[in-house]
């Protein structure tokens, strides 16, 4: 996580990162009236942040608690028929992880999600830089327009969202889709081949303008002395674009990818919707869409503990991936 | 403190201020940046011209009239059925999702903003856990937390109020990171402690001053949590069963669940929810370009 | 210090999470539970799903008169958003928590998991006592000979088909499967079909016609389940359509996706198998058209078992268990599920006896038939042996990704079967049922 702190676009130091411990008590530098300070540091910082730190251990982590306890129960009948009508809670260990973490489904799915996010996620924050810097640019009239524009598809509902892609999808309804060839059976933009695209496609419309709109804040930041000094000095636009803004606006994008990289681990919406007309998906096609349906009874062993095994594993991934990233982030920006 | 505030009101009254002339581009830049954009419009908003033909439209007529065509302009029909699928309450979710996603979205953006200025300016003992806690909350799949949630405010008593909407709507871990990526780049630290100097207290200076700073940050934050709230569907069909506290999406989603959606009549209730945050954005562009107070101090 | 601060903190929020049930004990229903007065009414919750949608008469409404009628027993009834699955979690989460309705909308495929699971109370005297109000969907309700409820609406299979076409084509309704492949293939000729196979219906609908063929998916022996889901009937339903599939004389399109409708509006779809309840909605996308009025319901073909159909949906109202007041709950279910007409416009086939009139829709729909006398007869020839397991949910969607395949033609119908055995014995045993080999 301090990745972020060290990648941010480059200002004063704040008092903050000067300190290597969080006690801050080791490493002072000497100043005077050090030991009040601190205490008015950690009195005030704490009560800037108590608020949502009450809010969030109230909607995360009692809930992500009683999802752990969860995962390492199952309900169990006791034989025959229904089981005497009646299911008992029952300890059993690891039990719901392994079945989770030795189950082909799960691991195919992540293979697609993560073949997935290889291509899309570049794409789209690329894509959304690129807008960005260009409506932050002076080369455009009216970006307030523009930017609304871009950001609208975030706006519609994602079952709204699904309706549309699908009937854009099938050949029988679209405008475009009978012009592809047919895939084994399948229409051209269902058919296995082209799934994944077609997912990335939707996931591309909907959070390219919301990933735009962390890069216009970032850019906003930038002072504009900063950029008019360096053309006084003689620096192109592109050199600007390319020395100033984009380093200013690292940070940004690597939170925009990280979040990204959690977002596409978790993938739901996107392939329960193309599920709907592509039936030969399953409803494993991605290790979310298993959780989520595992937890419906859609799945068998089904419940809140298998549920909850496959979902902290999907976190495990997830986490695992982000620090990957950020670590290598860090080694490159060095 | 007073060595900011002069500088900053000039840049607040325009919505954007005028190029200085050394960063005039050339008309062909201008030309060709435009003909770009005009094709990714294209792009992002063919679905959404879609969507606004598909709302005046019949069942019947979406299968059987061109997808970019208008057919017999249904919109009297739709908004009637809308209304009665909806036992008339239509108007009341719309706004019951206005109040939800503005509660939300002010409240929210104001916590995660201080924390994230906490974290990027204050040293306290475990604002490191703290950070790490609210990344790693991040990456549990909140579709699966909707249960023990619900489970949560029922015993609290919350559940099946507008509390329960608003309160998980709130919090929002990726307002705090961007919170804090803004804090640490555009506020000096000098400021503060100029601020500090002068004996103004801390709750003084984040409101009147670091809140500006990090108007673009909360604006950002304050749309997506907004949005995000609007569209939520798992949260409110978990928390609400009162008819009179459902949100507009919550409707729309039930239509869809149905053997035979009146399509036409739930494209439009998706329009109509869309508007008021087209005003929304609109009405809110003037602050968007205010927090630029940053280099304020070196003058 | 810190570290003891930190896991009492822990503590107590697990405390919060873990306490469930010590502080929740008060459930909505029981108002007058406490005793004191014994006049003040007592109240039944009811959750449900029914569309409510244009033109039908409203549960709210139908409730309202009963209250009116009872001011001693109130309801209230509560439509829930969600989907049929999002609903069954819900009540699950509400009755473990001690805070469900009286009365639940379940699936007749849920009600075997829900008393597998103790979700529902055992009110088989109260049910016995209406029992000749129902029609043979009465018996869906019950479960190892327990009853949790009362039927609302059936599902038998139908034959939906538009006679116009049919005339023009020179073929009839056929009634055998040969007869059905004939005209199958005759009218493919002209390019119009006259049946599609709906991959993403087949846990029902497959199993309703092996139902129809005489056969069942599950039986028991003793005190273990005989999963048989590839039994002889099961495997004469799989090759009529692979048959049929192969001479490329049926569509092959989801029920649910847009093509289907497409398919319909283009007039190259000119009928189908498909369950009763479909009449409510199967024909809106043909409304002002020229096929408007030209549809017909007819009795499916004889799979080989005589005039028999197979169930494919449907559901009733059962009482969930932390219902304080069984007895007045089944009062009003009793009397609301035999609301036939007002039921029938919401989309039901309703399982009560009685004469529904056909509603207005409807008849317009089907040029002026009596389309309900139709219905009535496929509810008198519903399969009454055909019995779900606990853990049905999860066997559908297995079927429905290896019926996709049959769809496209790399694999079989007959796989179907093999794969819904094969999920049905994996849920069983998922589930701690015994399952015999």
């Amino acid at each position: 996580m301090s990745v972020i702190t060290s990648t941010a676009p480059r200002r004063p130091m704040s008092s903050a990162d000067q300190a290597t411990s969080p006690e801050g008590r080791t490493k002072t530098t000497g100043r005077q009236r050090m030991g009040r300070n601190t205490r008015h540091q950690a009195i005030s910082g704490w009560l800037f942040a108590l608020p949502f730190a009450l809010a969030f251990l109230l909607v995360f982590v009692l809930p992500i608690i009683s999802a752990v306890r969860a995962s390492f129960f199952a309900q169990v009948a006791s034989g025959g028929l229904y089981g005497g009508g009646e299911r008992q809670d029952t300890f059993v260990g690891f039990d719901n992880f392994v079945t989770a973490a030795t189950s082909l489904s799960f691991w195919r799915g992540i293979g697609r999600v993560m073949l997935f996010g290889v291509i899309q996620i570049p794409v789209m924050i690329l894509a959304a830089m690129f807008l960005a810097l260009l409506l932050d640019s002076f080369m455009v009239r009216r970006p307030g327009v523009w930017r609304l524009l871009y950001f609208l598809p975030y706006a519609i509902p994602g079952i709204i969202a699904a309706i549309v892609w699908s009937y854009l999808y099938q050949p029988e309804l679209s405008p475009f889709a009978g012009a592809f060839p047919s895939m084994g059976g399948s229409p051209f933009f269902l058919s296995p081949q082209v799934m994944l695209a077609s997912m990335a496609n939707i996931t591309t419309w909907t959070y390219t303008g919301y990933n735009m709109l962390i890069f216009l804040a970032a850019l906003q930041a930038i002072p504009t002395e900063l950029t008019e000094a360096a053309r006084v000095d003689g620096a192109s636009g592109w050199q600007i674009t390319t020395q100033i803004k984009i380093p200013m606006v690292r940070g940004a994008a690597l939170l925009a990818t990280l979040l990204s990289i959690i977002g596409t681990v978790q993938l739901f919406n996107e392939p329960s919707m193309m599920r709907a007309v592509a039936s030969w998906m399953g409803n494993d096609y991605m290790p979310m869409m298993m959780a989520y349906n595992t937890m419906m009874g859609q799945i068998s062993p089904s419940g809140s503990g298998p549920a909850s095994a496959i979902s902290i594993l999907i976190a495990a991934v997830a986490g695992v991936l982000a620090v990957a990233y950020a670590i290598v982030q860090s080694r490159m920006s060095r | 403190m007073s060595t900011v505030s002069t500088s900053r009101t000039k840049r607040q009254s325009s919505a954007r201020p005028t190029p200085p002339p050394s960063l005039a581009p050339r008309r062909t830049a201008r030309v060709i940046t435009t003909i770009v954009l005009c094709f990714v419009l294209v792009y992002f908003m063919a679905p959404v011209v879609w969507l606004f033909i598909a709302s005046s439209k019949t069942t019947a007529q979406l299968l059987s009239t061109g997808s970019f065509m208008f057919a017999d302009l249904s919109w009297g029909a739709n908004w009637s059925a809308l209304l009665e699928w909806t036992g008339g309450n239509f108007p009341r979710w719309v706004l019951n999702s206005l109040i939800y996603s503005c509660v939300a979205g002010v409240a929210g953006t104001l916590i995660s903003v201080s924390c994230g200025y906490a974290i990027a300016k204050f040293q306290f003992p475990g604002r490191r856990v703290l950070l790490a806690v609210t990344m790693g909350g991040l990456l549990m799949p909140v579709a699966l937390l909707t249960v023990p949630l619900y489970v949560l405010f029922h015993q609290i008593g919350l559940a099946n109020t507008a509390w329960a909407v608003i309160i998980p709507s709130m919090v929002s871990p990726f307002g705090v990171f961007l919170g804090q990526v803004y804090a640490e780049s555009s506020v000096p630290t000098e400021l503060l402690e100029a601020a500090r100097v002068d004996g103004a207290s801390e709750a003084r200076t984040f409101f009147t001053m670091v809140l500006r700073l990090l108007a673009p940050a909360m604006l950002t934050i304050f749309l997506f949590i907004f949005v995000a709230t609007w569209n939520n569907v798992l949260l409110p069909l978990m928390m609400i069963s009162t008819n009179e506290l459902k949100p507009v999406t919550l409707g729309l989603y039930g239509m869809s669940t149905y053997f035979s959606p009146n399509k036409g009549a739930m494209m439009l209730g998706a329009l109509l929810g869309v508007l008021p945050l087209i005003v929304l954005f609109l009405s809110l562009q003037r602050y968007w370009r205010s927090g630029l107070a940053a280099g304020a101090v070196k003058g | 210090m810190k570290k003891s601060r930190k896991i009492l903190a822990i503590t107590a929020a697990s405390a919060l999470v873990f306490g469930m049930g010590a502080c929740s004990g008060n459930p909505g229903t029981g108002s007058s539970s406490a005793g004191g007065d014994s006049k003040a009414p007592v109240e039944i919750t009811y959750l449900h799903r029914l569309p409510d949608g244009e033109g039908m008469v409203k549960v709210d409404d139908i409730v309202a008169r009963w209250n009116k009628e009872h001011p001693e027993i109130q309801v209230k009834a509560t439509k829930f958003d969600g989907n049929a699955q999002q609903m069954i979690q819900r009540l699950e989460t509400d009755v473990n928590a001690n805070n469900g309705p009286c009365l639940g909308q379940l699936g007749y495929n849920e009600v075997p998991e829900f008393y597998s699971k103790g979700l529902v109370l055992d009110v088989t005297t109260e049910a016995n006592k209406y029992k000749d109000k129902f029609s043979g969907a009465f018996g869906q309700m019950s479960t190892g000979g327990k009853i949790s409820g009362l039927p609302q609406d059936t599902g038998p299979l139908v034959y939906f088909y538009n006679e116009t076409e049919f005339k023009n084509l020179g073929i009839t309704v056929p009634k055998t499967l040969d007869e059905f492949k004939t005209a199958a293939a005759k009218a493919a000729v002209a390019g119009k079909y006259i049946a599609d196979f709906t991959p993403d219906e087949v846990a029902f609908w497959l199993s309703a016609q092996t139902a129809a063929a005489g056969g069942v998916w599950y039986g028991t022996s003793g005190d273990q389940w005989k999963v048989q889901v590839d039994s002889p009937a099961s495997q004469k339903v799989a090759t009529f359509w692979q048959d049929m599939i192969d001479a490329k004389s049926v569509l092959t399109l989801d029920r649910w996706g847009d093509a289907y409708g497409k398919a319909l509006t283009d007039g190259q779809l000119i009928g189908n198998i498909a369950a009763a309840w479909e009449f409510a909605f199967l024909l809106d996308p043909l409304n002002d058209t020229p096929a408007e009025g030209q549809w017909r319901v007819a009795q499916i073909p004889d799979f080989g078992a005589g005039a028999k159909t197979g169930p494919d949906g449907g559901s009733g109202v059962a009482v969930m268990k932390g219902c304080e007041h069984p007895v007045e709950a089944m009062q009003f279910n009793a009397w609301f599920n035999t609301q036939v007409d007002d039921l029938t416009t919401q989309g039901l086939v309703v399982a009560a006896l009685g004469n529904p009139k056909t509603p207005a829709k409807a008849l317009k729909q089907f040029g002026g038939q009596e389309i309900m006398k139709e219905l009535a007869t496929a509810n008198k020839n519903l399969s009454m042996d055909f019995a779900y397991i606990p853990g049905f949910s999860a066997v559908g969607p297995k079927a429905v990704e290896t019926a996709a395949e049959a769809a496209k033609g790399t694999a079989k119908v007959a796989d179907v079967f093999t794969t819904a055995q094969q999920a049905s014995i994996d849920a069983l045993k998922a589930a701690g049922l015994s399952v015999a080999q």
